[in-house]
């Protein structure tokens, strides 16, 4: 049992006082090496903890503390870790998805909040927090015609702080850049990085699809439209270094499909991947498990498996190990090292979230684009 | 006479080094470095404790290039050329430097590894002076083909910043991103200029004086990176590689990583400048230092002093 509740309930039940007082006290859900304990304050016939990590299973009851509001659970949970959970509270036959009360951290991603463990010695990235000497680049949008898809597409653009028309700029595209500024905080990661000088002033490209599960799953006209279309608009209206060393495209989960498959599509016409939980579904045998939006997804997958080829000049991949696509990052890991890329590839004591690909951005991008800082000598 | 200086934070000692040259002239200032923030002066008038006046190289360098395009392609191209060079050196120099510290850590019968060691290390140096060869080579050729071109506005800049030197009792030259520093210098001319000045150098600026420039950080963002070299310097602070942020930005604990920084690097002796170090030249000669370390072959620290 966790020291703070043994302290709680050491001598009998604790009066309403007491649990008030040790509601105060702490910050919730507790966590201590290697363990950590959450606390469900309420009245209800079920509590269940709910998170998002796979191996576990997803829900586990909670207990009642005798006597009291309290439901309580401690589990194993290696130092560092973080995830993102709810209760899920059982009353007269009703099941409600709730968050933590008790636990001001939330994380938020286009299905909603919730709320976030963070286990023992897990501190949030300073540079992923605003820093008030950082100079603020400037986003803005623009609308340009896709005949690929035969549609008009908006992209927000990130110019870096001082942006001059006079000099070259290095250009990052991005798959759900909406997504990525809002829950993420790209924008501010963006700035604290340059101002850092840890990554170098650059113009940043953001797509957002409105219909990922068919475009980013190995879409022909999603290829052509980022490889072809964007790239020449940008070129146009913005002074980007003509390199593809200098050119790289980034993208979690389906996004990160999205931009292998672009890759495959244009074998170095963008110099650097940032690939994130990427959805790199694949079978060795037989139909695979994951649904039909996958079938295109596994089908580009064994195809680049059975003919590998350098895509690029380097590769930054991460994911979290408390998602199962740990299985197929892996896996893919020692193909692309064969094709002579430099790959770099990061677990993270995370999950499939938009938290757990901020927090990897520092090591991604200044690895792809390594800053002036080396240079920098105040 | 030169006075190489450490970061001027946080505690800043220029105006004492002011002192120890003990001029009447005026004080020019070269901070270049901090690119778009250079001419932010305030604070370095403060610390100084005197008047300067900063020559403004950078905004200087981009009106030259707005206003000389063929001057501006010519730089622009041999930059180019500098940065793929650095990448193919880079290539080199990775499975170099692997070994020979491979070599630095392993154990085997002393006789037969330190022929071992020695052969790998003089490898690395040979690639540093072949890349240092090829840097030349690229400058020289661009200086052959700036002498062709007709670039009278550069030349009237270049002018302006000549009389303000000569005027000068003392240069300073702050830190900041030592290539565009050096190039800065290198583009209005000032390498003889700056030899027959009192200069007083910090942190990118000292090293922008020495014959090699060498990069360095043992724990980058991203990672352990190999030191690599940069540049031929000015070449006024002769026989040494300064570390500006030693403290902070080398692996000390490794002797044998320092160690071979240091035996790559010798003769020269390779000088840390933290906050609060000072290292007084005259003639080619130390005449004093203060809070400055030399890297020993062993890879230790050991007070900089008259030999």
């Amino acid at each position: 049992m966790n020291t703070q509740i043994e302290n709680l309930v050491g001598d009998g039940t604790p009066s309403a006082g007491k649990i008030g007082e040790f509601i105060r006290a702490n910050r919730f859900p507790l966590a201590e090496p290697g363990h950590v304990t959450f606390v469900f304050q309420g009245q209800a016939d079920e509590v269940n903890l709910r998170r998002w990590i796979s191996g576990l299973s997803t829900a586990q009851a909670m207990q009642a503390l005798e006597g009291t509001d309290l439901w309580v659970l401690r589990m194993e949970l290696p130092d560092k870790s973080r995830f993102e959970y709810k209760f899920e509270v059982v009353r007269g036959g009703q099941r409600d998805l709730v968050l933590d009360s008790l636990n001001e951290v939330k994380a938020h991603d286009p299905f909603g909040a919730n709320s976030v463990c963070q286990g023992y010695g897990y501190k949030r990235p300073s540079w992923t927090l605003q820093d008030p000497e950082a100079r603020n680049g400037t986003l803005s949008g623009f609308q340009m015609n896709s005949g690929a898809f035969e549609s008009q597409r908006d992209i927000q653009v990130y110019l870096p702080a001082r942006f001059r028309r006079s000099r070259k700029y290095p250009l990052l595209v991005v798959h759900d850049g909406a997504d990525y500024l809002r829950y993420a905080d790209f924008k501010t990661v963006l700035d604290n990085l340059i101002h850092r000088l840890e990554i170098p002033a650059m113009i940043v490209a953001m797509t957002q699809s409105p219909d990922r599960l068919v475009e980013y799953t190995g879409d022909q006209r999603h290829a052509r439209f980022i490889g072809d279309e964007l790239l020449q608009e940008l070129n146009t209206k913005f002074p980007l270094i003509d390199s593809n060393r200098a050119r790289g495209l980034m993208g979690a989960s389906l996004g990160g499909v999205a931009t292998l498959h672009i890759a495959r599509q244009y074998p170095h016409r963008f110099g650097q991947l940032l690939l994130q939980s990427g959805s790199f579904a694949f079978s060795d045998l037989g139909q695979h498990q994951k649904g039909p939006i996958f079938d295109p997804v596994v089908r580009f997958v064994n195809e680049y498996r059975k003919n590998p080829f350098a895509l690029a000049e380097k590769i930054y991949m991460s994911c979290g190990v408390y998602e199962s696509l740990i299985y197929e990052n892996r896996s893919l890991l020692p193909l692309l090292q064969a094709q002579g890329m430099q790959v770099n590839f990061e677990e993270a004591r995370d999950a499939h979230n938009w938290e757990n690909w901020r927090d990897r951005l520092r090591n991604g991008l200044s690895w792809l684009y390594p800053g002036p800082l080396w240079m920098v000598y105040e | 006479m030169q006075i190489l200086l450490g970061p001027q934070n946080p505690a800043p000692n220029l105006s004492q080094a002011i002192e120890t040259i003990n001029t009447d002239g005026s004080i020019v200032v070269i901070t270049a470095g901090w690119r778009d923030s250079e001419g932010e002066t305030d604070e370095l008038r403060e610390i100084s404790g005197h008047p300067l006046e900063d020559l403004m190289l950078y905004q200087r360098a981009e009106e030259v290039f707005a206003n000389e395009p063929a001057l501006h392609d010519l730089h622009r191209e041999r930059q180019k050329k500098l940065t793929e060079l650095q990448r193919l050196y880079r290539i080199r120099l990775t499975p170099t430097i692997t070994a020979a510290r491979k070599l630095m850590k392993t154990r085997a019968e002393s006789e037969l590894l330190h022929l071992e060691q020695r052969a790998a290390i003089s490898q690395l140096r040979a690639l540093d002076s072949h890349h240092l060869r090829r840097i030349r080579g690229i400058h020289q050729k661009f200086n052959l083909q700036r002498a062709e071109l007709e670039v009278p506005r550069a030349l009237v800049q270049r002018d302006k910043v000549h009389r303000l030197v000569e005027k000068a009792g003392v240069v300073l030259i702050a830190g900041g991103h030592v290539a565009v520093l050096l190039n800065r210098i290198r583009l209005f001319g000032l390498d003889q200029l700056l030899a027959e000045k009192p200069v007083i150098a910090w942190s990118a600026g000292a090293m922008a004086m020495t014959e090699r420039i060498v990069l360095f950080h043992h724990s980058a963002p991203h990672g352990k990176r190999d030191s690599e070299l940069l540049d031929a310097g000015l070449g006024i602070v002769r026989r040494r590689v300064l570390l500006p942020h030693a403290g902070t930005r080398l692996d000390w604990r490794n002797h044998k990583r320092m160690a071979l920084f240091s035996r790559r690097f010798s003769p020269a002796t390779c000088c840390t400048l933290d906050n609060g170090s000072m290292i007084h030249i005259d003639n080619e000669q130390l005449i004093t230092s203060k809070r400055s370390s030399i890297v020993t072959r062993t890879g230790r620290k050991r007070a900089l002093t008259k030999a």
